[in-house]
């Protein structure tokens, strides 16, 4: 019975605070990627030829999110019956976009109009099967500003 | 040459559907799916164990503990008790009743293979009345009667087998957790069934046994005395909720005439008193018991 009470209680903690944070999140990626347009993020390897940057500069932005308990239960229900893993796609997502923001926020201060080459690199940080290991994901992303 | 990152639209990598409609489906089918199957192999396990001939655990000593030593005057009186009220329920001729007695505070009574029961000290103490220590007794004897000891280990074994198999080959702590609620409600809808019939049972067998069943009933107020209000529902205790327990021998009654209450024997509450020293350890008490 309090297995039972903790339990729901840490469900429906992870379900709220999870979905505040997502939604907050969400919105402030959305303003900072309009705010960013004016410096594009370029995956191409080769720069057109008649851009003649006076400096490059490797920029990078990482970031680490945790999965939330309500997150963690629904993909461990999913590992099960198999499926989109969809408590993880929207996970994953926001630190793609995160990344890439803070990598282009790092161009910015160094008066970057281009970010060239961009790479992004996934991990998970996790410690082993334990009940209460940390499940969360880094997303890295990193590319070369061109400065004018 | 011109670069730029064209705004791209929301919800293409991530889905719109709402979580709290995912998890719906899924821990409905997941756990509906899951409790249909342990209860199906839970039925047959109690089913098959039905069958089998008692001789299998007449000499078990599984879970017993306590004196049963005949000399000691409460052994004395409660098999003597038990012997009464086998013969009332007609208890077949290998059925035999051994009671026993232990010096110890737990408010409870069981019954186990072999048809052993046990007596704790702290039931008996607070039992007012041969009436209810009588409904007691019989309750564990239909127990006996109904194979309800081997049937819970079958069922008990098989869930519990499922249970871990599972849980241990899906690798996630908190599904296993669930699983494992599962398989305990599961196991509870049968021990609520099985104390719903040793309860009808006995109180057939008080009612034969001294014609009312006044005082029977005093059994479940003390439970509701002990426990107050209990806050765990139904569906997760082993046992069916108190209230309905009393409702439905209180319905049976045909009179409250105090009168007929038959008294506890003189020296009851010292002979409680005069066991020590000669505890059998019989290992941790299992699961079907009276409260």
């Amino acid at each position: 019975m309090v297995d039972l009470i903790v339990f729901l209680t840490l469900l429906a903690l992870g379900y709220f605070f999870g979905r505040l944070a997502e939604s907050r999140h969400y919105r402030s990626i959305i303003r900072r990627e309009k705010a960013l347009a004016r410096i594009p993020a370029i995956a191409s390897k080769i720069p057109s030829p008649d851009l003649h940057p006076q400096q490059t500069v490797l920029v990078t932005g990482s970031v680490v999110i945790s999965v939330d308990y309500f997150k963690r239960f629904l993909a461990g229900l999913r590992n099960l019956v198999g499926g989109r893993l969809k408590s993880y796609e929207s996970l994953v997502d926001r630190a793609r976009r995160e990344a890439i923001l803070r990598m282009k926020d790092q161009a910015r201060i160094k008066g970057a109009s281009l970010v060239f080459n961009v790479k992004l690199e996934t991990s998970s940080i996790s410690q082993g099967r334990r009940e209460n290991s940390i499940g969360s994901v880094e997303v890295l992303a990193y590319g070369t500003a061109f400065i004018n | 040459m011109e670069y730029s990152n064209p705004h791209i639209p929301e919800g293409i990598n991530t889905s719109k559907e709402h979580p709290l409609k995912e998890f719906l489906l899924l821990t409905v089918g997941v756990f509906g799916t899951l409790a249909i199957v342990l209860f199906v192999l839970a039925l047959i396990a109690d089913k098959i164990a039905h069958y089998l001939p008692y001789s299998i655990e007449q000499d078990s000593q599984m879970f017993v503990m306590g004196s049963s030593d005949s000399n000691k005057p409460i052994v004395k009186y409660l098999q003597g008790l038990a012997d009464k009220i086998s013969q009332s329920q007609n208890l077949p001729e290998e059925m035999k009743i051994t009671v026993h007695y232990s010096d110890d505070d737990t408010v409870n009574a069981y019954a186990t293979l072999g048809g052993n029961v046990i007596f704790f000290k702290g039931l008996l103490e607070n039992l007012p009345n041969e009436n209810a220590l009588s409904m007691v007794m019989a309750h564990e004897i239909a127990h006996i009667k109904h194979r309800h000891p081997i049937r819970s280990l079958g069922s008990g074994v098989v869930v519990g087998l499922v249970v871990s198999i599972i849980s241990s080959s899906i690798g996630d702590d908190i599904v296993a957790q669930f699983i494992g609620t599962t398989g305990s409600v599961t196991s509870f809808k049968f021990s609520r069934e099985h104390e719903t019939e040793a309860d009808s049972t006995a109180i057939d067998s008080v009612k034969a046994l001294y014609g009312h069943l006044n005082g029977a009933d005093d059994l479940f107020l003390i439970f509701k005395e002990l426990d107050g209000d209990s806050l765990t529902p139904e569906f997760l205790s082993t046992h069916p909720a108190t209230d309905s327990r009393l409702t439905h021998i209180q319905q049976l009654k045909t009179t409250s005439d105090k009168t007929q209450i038959t008294p506890l024997p003189e020296g009851f509450a010292a002979w409680l008193e005069n066991l020590n020293n000669d505890h059998t350890e019989g290992g941790k008490q299992p699961e079907n018991l009276i409260h």
